[in-house]
């Protein structure tokens, strides 16, 4: 028998951490122990989490596969799934679909350095990539981080931050629209604050995810820059049902982007017919 | 060949050991199931709903949930209880079929949609001549005598049927009344008509994304959707749950470009914001997306958008226009 594409999964939340006022994370496992084995999925994939009697929506995969055992979604609440979610408590039952969509090309980055740049929400498909990197750091360069939210309390993972600044070839520069009395830090928009820091394109593929008008301005910077448009990686954001190419929703030119994204470079965008218009 | 005298009784022996599904005036012409043939109508051109809702109905329950003993039970729907026989499906929706086959049978396979596909044997009907005046699939390479996706096709010669068995299953079909059946003598086969070929839109519409062409026919487009409701090849679906968080269903059901909440986002932000984007969503899906992916025109020349349109938008000018306007 084959299997069925829109049934979920089940999984039970063990985890919930609050990250930001309005974005929670959830960790979750699988309630098949031999699917819980088998489950695999890259960096950049996303899966569809339902809540039965809500609906289902489409959310990265936050967690890196080099940690086993469990899923880790961001979550931040806009509407009716996303609100359900967060108002789950530790041992509620979600469904899980996927993995789905195309990960970030994990072997073309090897011997690479890495720009990471987020904006809000949109650092969870990074963080992924990112744990990655760091779990396997032999393979990888120079690792920088340039992030930056609506305020100091918008920030998530500011545990992990630190974390990761800490490490060695690792660098973390965050910024805040709108500072507060205890902020220190820089404040200006992300693609501002990225042509101040001005990194070096050398040797360098930029990932870039978050609010739709920052991953144009800062795919457009990154391009005066001088990175190549094959080296600036996005992941796009569209609404969607199925996940899997069949509900017809999702499509920016021929591509569905919950099967042949979400990742996609700025080369291939420029190739899609309203590919830049994001 | 069979008599056409004959053919009803050929239908009922199939009634007995499938369900039947056929052309019905119900109002309109539609195809439902039937227990005899007496409720067929065999004097059609084609129905006002495509056959697609055999295979990917308007409403379906996926699976049902409910809530037990601190986990959740799911019980997935679907499935054919007997195999069925569609009788009366035209050349067109037989080619919408292989083509929304691509869509659901490519990558990950759509297990609701191909046990209806897999469960049914289809006996096509032959177009008459003339056709009607909204069809055009000649212009699209489709031939309205052809027995392309099939089992058994059926083409009017008068007093009798040419009949084209075309696989085993067709040939099952055929076997439950043999007596009936009769060879053809030679050069019975009619040849279909080519009408101009319009194909070469698929290679014009890329150049037309700027195009004001699109702004001018949103203003004369109400947004209904009965052109995506009505197309034998348009497949898509929303997916909703009914009930509450203790039990209720997973529905997938008809969706459709033309609304503006088909793709506007929690908060608000929406790709396709006004008519301008989703007609040219619409018409690059058919004539550039889906020749993109599957390698051939989503567009089967039905006609049933242009004949139900209320505003009188006709697909066909739409095509003369962007092969006018567009360079290759
Ligand atoms: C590939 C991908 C990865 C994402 N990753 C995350 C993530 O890690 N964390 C996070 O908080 N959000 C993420 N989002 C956005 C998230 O999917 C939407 O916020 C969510 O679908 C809103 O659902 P809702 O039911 O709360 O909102 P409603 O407005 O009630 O939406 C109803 C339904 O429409 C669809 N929908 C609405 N908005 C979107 C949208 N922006 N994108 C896709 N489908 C939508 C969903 O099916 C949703 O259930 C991601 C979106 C995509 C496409
Ligand atoms: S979400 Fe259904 S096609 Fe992408």
């Amino acid at each position: 028998m084959s299997s069925n594409i829109y049934l979920p999964h089940l999984a039970t939340i063990i985890e919930i951490e609050a990250q930001t006022p309005d974005t929670t994370m959830l960790r979750v496992t699988l309630d098949d122990p031999t699917l819980a084995q088998s489950f695999t999925y890259r960096p950049g994939q996303f899966a569809e989490l339902s809540i039965f009697g809500v609906g289902e929506c489409p959310i990265s995969i936050a967690s890196t596969p080099t940690r086993k055992g469990f899923l880790e979604f961001c979550v931040r609440a806009v509407g009716q799934v996303t609100n359900a979610l967060h108002e789950l408590d530790v041992g509620s039952k979600i469904g899980v679909r996927g993995p789905y969509g195309n990960p970030f090309p994990l072997s073309e980055l090897e011997g690479r350095n890495l720009l990471f740049i987020g904006g809000g929400i949109g650092l969870a498909p990074l963080r992924s990539l990112i744990n990655y990197v760091l779990d396997n750091r032999d393979h990888y360069g120079e690792v920088e981080l340039i992030y930056g939210a609506r305020s100091p309390q918008d920030l998530a993972f500011k545990d992990e931050l630190k974390l990761w600044d800490e490490q060695e070839g690792v660098t973390v520069y965050l910024t805040v629209d709108r500072g507060d009395e205890r902020w220190r830090g820089p404040v200006g928009f992300v693609p501002s604050f990225l042509r101040e820091i001005a990194p070096s394109p050398q040797e360098k593929v930029a990932f870039t995810c978050g609010p739709p008008i920052m991953i144009k301005l800062v795919m457009e910077a990154l391009e005066e820059m001088g990175f190549p448009p094959d080296h600036m990686v996005t992941t796009l954001e569209m609404k969607m049902k199925c996940g899997v190419g069949k509900c017809g929703r999702c499509n920016i030119g021929s591509r569905y982007i919950c099967r042949d994204g979400p990742v996609f470079t700025l080369e291939q965008l420029k190739a899609l017919p309203g590919g830049l218009e994001l | 060949m069979i008599k056409k005298a004959h053919l009803t009784q050929w239908l009922d022996r199939v009634a007995q050991g499938y369900d039947l599904f056929g052309p019905v005036l119900d109002g309109v012409v539609q195809f439902e199931r039937v227990n005899s043939s007496d409720q067929l109508v065999f004097d059609y051109a084609n129905s006002v709903v495509p056959p697609k809702n055999l295979f990917l109905p308007q409403t379906e329950c996926l699976f049902a949930f409910r809530r037990e003993e601190g986990s959740i039970i799911l019980e997935p729907r679907g499935g054919l209880e007997r195999e069925r026989v569609l009788f009366g499906i035209r050349p067109c929706d037989a080619r919408s079929l292989l083509l929304l086959d691509e869509v659901f049978n490519s990558d990950l396979e759509d297990t609701y949609y191909q046990e209806k596909r897999r469960g049914t044997i289809l006996i096509g009907l032959a177009c008459p001549s003339p056709p009607q005046r909204t069809c055009f699939c000649t212009s699209l390479g489709i031939d309205p005598l052809s027995p392309e996706g099939v089992d058994v096709l059926l083409t009017d010669l008068g007093d009798r049927y040419l009949v084209e068995v075309t696989t085993e299953k067709g040939e099952e079909l055929v076997g439950l009344s043999q007596e009936l059946f009769f060879p053809s003598a030679e050069g019975e086969k009619l040849k279909g008509e080519k009408g101009k070929s319009l194909e070469e839109v698929g290679e014009k519409i890329g150049s037309l994304w700027e195009d004001g062409y699109w702004r001018e026919l949103s203003r004369r487009c109400l947004g209904c959707g009965v052109c995506t409701y009505l197309c034998p090849t348009c497949h898509c679906f929303d997916l909703t749950d009914v009930g509450s968080t203790l039990s209720g269903k997973r529905f997938r059901c008809w969706d459709s470009c033309m609304f503006a909440d088909f793709t506007r986002m929690a908060g608000g932000v929406n790709p396709r914001p006004t008519g301008k984007e989703r007609v040219r969503q619409r018409y690059f899906d058919k004539f550039s997306y889906f020749p993109e992916q599957y390698g051939v025109l989503g567009c089967v020349g039905c006609g049933r958008c242009s004949q139900y349109c209320p505003m009188g938008i006709d697909i066909r000018t739409i095509i003369n226009e962007v092969i006018a306007r567009g360079a290759k």
